[in-house]
């Protein structure tokens, strides 16, 4: 048997972030007993209608979340417990609605720095319905082989190492929350272990006291002895040392208190419990609350250390007694199923990869390209076109390769807002539509007939100057195969009103003084194909391709150049719609021209 | 509790219709002679300064003068600002009017486990301390409201009477609506005394303890707590403060001079177990600290820093319980780096480190721990195994 918890409990947990990790810890101690998941709701407005999934084994419950304590309990009848674990600011209000509902008997509190008077007011609207308010800053309630409830216990390991997966004979109640696990751990290890433990916080008007608890333990036949784990301030010890005196009580009392250590600091000091402190008059000392445990007829050792040897002799005695006999351990536990990263680390599982990379790397401090980190790229002069070369051609380019990608980027990053790419991304940012969006309307128009010509105009020249084809053999070659050469030809431009962006492109290269075939090439084709018509000539797109297949970039990275640099006009674009607040546009009919049929009738449907 | 200075005290007391002494905290002369310029009563009644500091025992340090017309009141105010005492400099000074009056009285009103207990007593000052039997006391249950008859049979109790008695009752009745209005824990004003030309009861002096975890409900709170035992905080104590109040979870630091054993136990329980196990074994604790509720490294780390700082000591005791959900490995990484770099600012010499821990990630953390043998540290190292505060004694009884 058990106190507060049991396998009875049905829990809601009120809270977010928080109040998962702790139904994380109850799903873990749930798997560990083999019972189901105890945890059947959440309450947690912002998130209403969502589930939670909570790990359990090697697998997920869906927890539903609630806006209000009482849509859990209509839909979940079973609940009869709520775990609080909101904001101290939101703490009090959370604490009422579960207190108020009539399904909910126990209210545990996990949440921190709830004003103690908000805490006064809690404890007293529990004790007037007869409910148990436990907290505020309570680290919950476990019960072994039946019930947590909160994140007492500790991890996994820990739950099995303190045998909290079957019921011992000892009662505990503290009110730190780092001492609960250490006296369940003591009472495994010296003892049979426990049968129920409580942290029942340690602020200054915790909502129930030892005696509360002193009083269902004493009705718990299984508990045979209860260990007290107090500290200094308040009165709570001394009231669970008059309840074990007034008269012959059933259970066994061992208890400590800490606090010894104020006799020689300072008065008023403040430690980390908010309750660990003096009165004005130096009542509820460590020292008078010891005596009058002591005085009671409980079992105080004068240090924490001793405690274990108490509860060790306790215990002998039972079993003499008959009054407990020697606990037999199950032949097998569940073990908790290790996640993929964990068992990799410990050489247990190997994992088949999803997918391979070649180019970088971003496990470490900071991203490698191609195995060199990008700072020290920065800090060793590189610029975006190296960057460009490593992740594209995984290469480190010269300073004279990258210049040219530079001067490409430059010359392609935008062609004025009537070429398709930047009107794609002008109509969509005109209807209000995201840039990642619209800048992506703007990249669907790249294609064969709008800068999608790199990488088929670089093909071509390549296979033109490696299978070493005059102009006529090429031309010839493409008219039977594959139709008008790409990168040749241009929509307005022409020969007497040149690009001066394949003028500018062109010289420069030239003046590098470094071989150029396939540009070479490209330029002999458009002699011929420019007499033929006068605007069938080298345009941007053929000039970059021919250019970069020259300084070695595979054909399969080329429309890339003209997409990179594009993204840049076409980002602005929608910045300066955005900028401008401009209206939704719709093309004007007068722009249309209407062929369709005429206005006529819609014959009977047959 | 959150102790308040007498400043802000006053002011909240103001605020709920108790009547208060003028007064101004000035933190200059200049202020001060200023503030005379526009302010008759400064011109006209005797003043009283006081160093408006945390200090205990201000008479005897000569930090309260009395009787003084505004010409002496600038003089000591000039006299006491800057005043180092201990750690403390003396930066603000409290002037208030000196109230003739012929008897004290006391009220008090504090909070208890039941609601809220109303003290008051027909005597006052030092007298109070020595004639406790005279302060009658009035339960209020929690989430209740004293009633008029109720404060008035309590003034009666204590040996009010006439107009004396009603006065007195409306007096506390504001002292416990000021109280549950600000969500204090502790107000006392001793002595309460009698106006003898308007007639009407004033606080001349003012205990103001507040609920610091309700401080966001009361946006005007727009005052520093002070520290509660009689000094001002260290510089390395406010700073571990000013983390505190950012992080999820906690850590506490307060310095107690002379000391040699250093703390840097976890959790708000176990800390104190510890602090226990060195006094009991005859040390000396040159400081309390704490860590708790899975706080970031970094702010350990900070803690850390300020515990390798505290000069002279020998021990530096690394306790804690076995955690529920503080991860070990983590706050441990913060412990790791602080000593680190303690060493290397030359701390450290000659000072054991004992550590014992368990909890999420122990075995991780514990073997973290061990490593720093190999770095030079002096340090040894305990799991679950051994009791937890063994390490105390293997650090004190040689």
């Amino acid at each position: 048997m058990s106190i507060l918890a049991n396998k009875d409990t049905y829990v809601v947990i009120q809270g977010g972030v928080a109040g998962v990790n702790a139904a994380r810890r109850m799903a873990e101690f749930c798997y560990l007993i083999k019972r189901s998941l105890n945890v059947l709701a959440f309450v947690y407005p912002p998130d209403a209608g969502k589930t939670h999934e909570i790990p359990y084994g090697s697998g997920l419950v869906a927890v539903p979340i609630y806006k209000t304590v009482g849509e859990a309990t209509k839909n979940h009848p079973q609940i009869n417990t709520s775990l609080v674990y909101i904001g101290a600011d939101r703490a009090m209000k959370g604490g009422m609605e579960a207190l108020d509902d009539s399904h909910i008997k126990v209210v545990s509190m996990i949440t921190e720095g709830v004003p103690e008077k908000d805490a006064k007011i809690l404890g007293r609207h529990a004790t007037k319905l007869g409910k148990v308010f436990n907290g505020p800053s309570s680290i919950g309630i476990v019960s072994a082989g039946s019930c947590r409830l909160g994140v007492i216990g500790g991890a996994f390991d820990n739950l099995v190492l303190s045998k909290l997966y079957r019921e011992g004979s000892f009662g505990v109640i503290t009110k730190s929350g780092g001492l609960s696990n250490e006296i369940i751990w003591i009472c495994s290890q010296f003892a049979d272990g426990i049968t129920t433990a409580i942290g029942i916080g340690g602020d200054t008007y915790p909502g129930t006291d030892y005696v509360s608890y002193l009083d269902m333990f004493e009705n718990d036949l299984q508990t045979k002895a209860v260990v007290i784990v107090g500290e200094m301030g308040g009165d709570l010890e001394e009231r669970a040392a008059e309840w074990y005196g007034a008269k012959k009580r059933r259970v066994k009392l061992l208890a400590v208190v800490s606090g010894f250590c104020q006799e020689s600091l300072p008065k008023g000091m403040k430690f980390g419990h908010a309750g660990a402190k003096e009165g004005l008059k130096g009542e509820g000392s460590a020292r008078s609350k010891s005596d009058a445990l002591k005085k009671s007829g409980a079992v105080v050792p004068a240090t924490f250390g001793a405690l274990g040897p108490a509860i060790k002799e306790a215990y002998q005695e039972m079993l003499k007694s008959g009054q407990v006999k020697e606990p037999v351990e199950p032949a097998m536990l569940p073990k908790l199923p290790k996640t993929i990263e964990e068992a990799m680390k410990a050489d247990e599982v190997m994992v088949a990869p999803l997918i391979r990379t070649t180019i970088s790397d971003d496990r470490g401090d900071e991203p490698c390209y191609d195995g060199y980190p990008a700072s020290e790229l920065i800090n060793k002069g590189y610029q975006i076109p190296h960057v460009v070369g490593l992740l594209w051609d995984k290469r480190l380019i010269s300073q004279q390769e990258a210049e040219i990608i530079k001067r490409i980027m430059m010359l392609s990053a935008d062609h004025g807002p009537c070429v398709s790419g930047a009107l794609g991304t002008i109509i969509a940012a005109c209807a209000g539509i995201g840039m990642s969006q619209s800048v992506a309307a703007g990249l669907i128009m790249i294609g064969p007939r709008f800068g999608g010509a790199v990488t088929d105009a670089g093909r071509f020249f390549k296979y033109a100057v490696d299978n070493k084809m005059t102009v006529d053999d090429f031309l010839a070659y493409m008219k039977k195969n594959h139709g008008p050469v790409p990168g040749i030809g241009h929509r307005v431009k022409s020969l007497r009103n040149p690009d001066k962006r394949v003028k500018e492109l062109v010289g420069y290269v030239k003046s590098l003084n470094i071989k150029t075939p396939c540009l070479d090439f490209a330029l002999e084709v458009e002699k011929i194909t420019s007499v033929k018509k006068d605007n069938l000539i080298l345009n941007v797109d053929g000039t970059m391709a021919a250019v970069l297949v020259d300084i070695g970039f595979p054909v399969d990275s080329l429309n890339g150049f003209f997409i990179l640099s594009r993204t840049i006009g076409l980002i602005g674009h929608w910045v300066d719609q955005k900028r401008q607040d401009s209206r939704l546009i719709r093309l004007f009919d007068y722009l249309v021209n209407y062929a369709a049929p005429k206005r006529r009738e819609v014959p009977p449907l047959k | 509790m959150a102790k308040v200075l007498e400043g802000p005290g006053m002011g909240l007391m103001k605020k709920w219709g108790i009547t208060v002494p003028h007064y101004v905290v000035v933190t200059s002369v200049d202020e001060l002679t200023k503030l005379g310029q526009v302010n008759e009563w400064l011109k006209k009644s005797k003043l009283v300064v006081k160093a408006h500091e945390a200090l205990g025992s201000r008479f005897k340090l000569g930090l309260v003068k009395v009787g003084l017309d505004l010409k002496e009141a600038e003089a000591a105010t000039k006299e006491m600002i800057g005043r180092q005492v201990g750690s403390i400099t003396v930066s603000q000074v409290i002037v208030s009017e000196m109230v003739p009056h012929k008897e004290e009285y006391y009220c008090a009103v504090k909070s208890t486990r039941e609601g809220t207990d109303i003290l008051v007593a027909n005597c006052g000052g030092i007298e109070v301390e020595s004639n406790w039997d005279r302060v009658k006391r009035l339960a209020v249950d929690v989430g209740q409201q004293p009633t008029g008859e109720a404060l008035e049979r309590l003034a009666k109790d204590a040996g009010f009477t006439g107009p004396l008695a009603k006065k007195m009752a409306e007096f506390a009745g504001k002292m416990f609506t000021c109280f549950d209005s600000e969500d204090a824990q502790y107000l006392e004003v001793n002595p309460v005394v009698l106006r003898e030309q308007e007639g009407e009861l004033i606080a001349l002096d003012a205990v103001t303890l507040l609920d610091g975890d309700a401080k966001f409900r009361h946006p005007d709170w727009n005052f520093a707590f002070a520290a509660e035992f009689g000094r001002a905080y260290s510089k390395h104590e406010t700073e571990v403060m000013a983390v505190d109040s950012k992080i999820k979870g906690s850590v506490k630091f307060i310095e107690i001079p002379g000391g040699d054993t250093a703390m840097l136990p976890a959790g708000g329980g176990a800390s104190v177990y510890y602090s226990d196990a060195v006094v009991a074994r005859g040390g000396k604790l040159a400081n309390y600290a704490e860590y708790s509720g899975d706080p970031p490294d970094w702010a350990v780390e900070v803690l850390t820093d300020k515990v390798c700082s505290l000069p002279g000591i020998k021990n530096i005791i690394v306790g804690g319980a076995i955690a529920n959900f503080t991860d070990v490995k983590k706050t441990f990484g913060g412990i790791i780096n602080g000593f680190r770099k303690a060493k290397l600012e030359g701390k450290l010499k000659d000072v054991k480190i004992w550590v014992r821990r368990g909890g999420p990630r122990e075995k991780e953390g514990l073997d973290a721990m061990r490593a720093l043998k190999d770095e030079g540290f002096d340090i040894n190292v305990f799991d679950r195994n051994t009791p937890l505060t063994d390490i105390v004694d293997k650090a004190l009884l040689k």
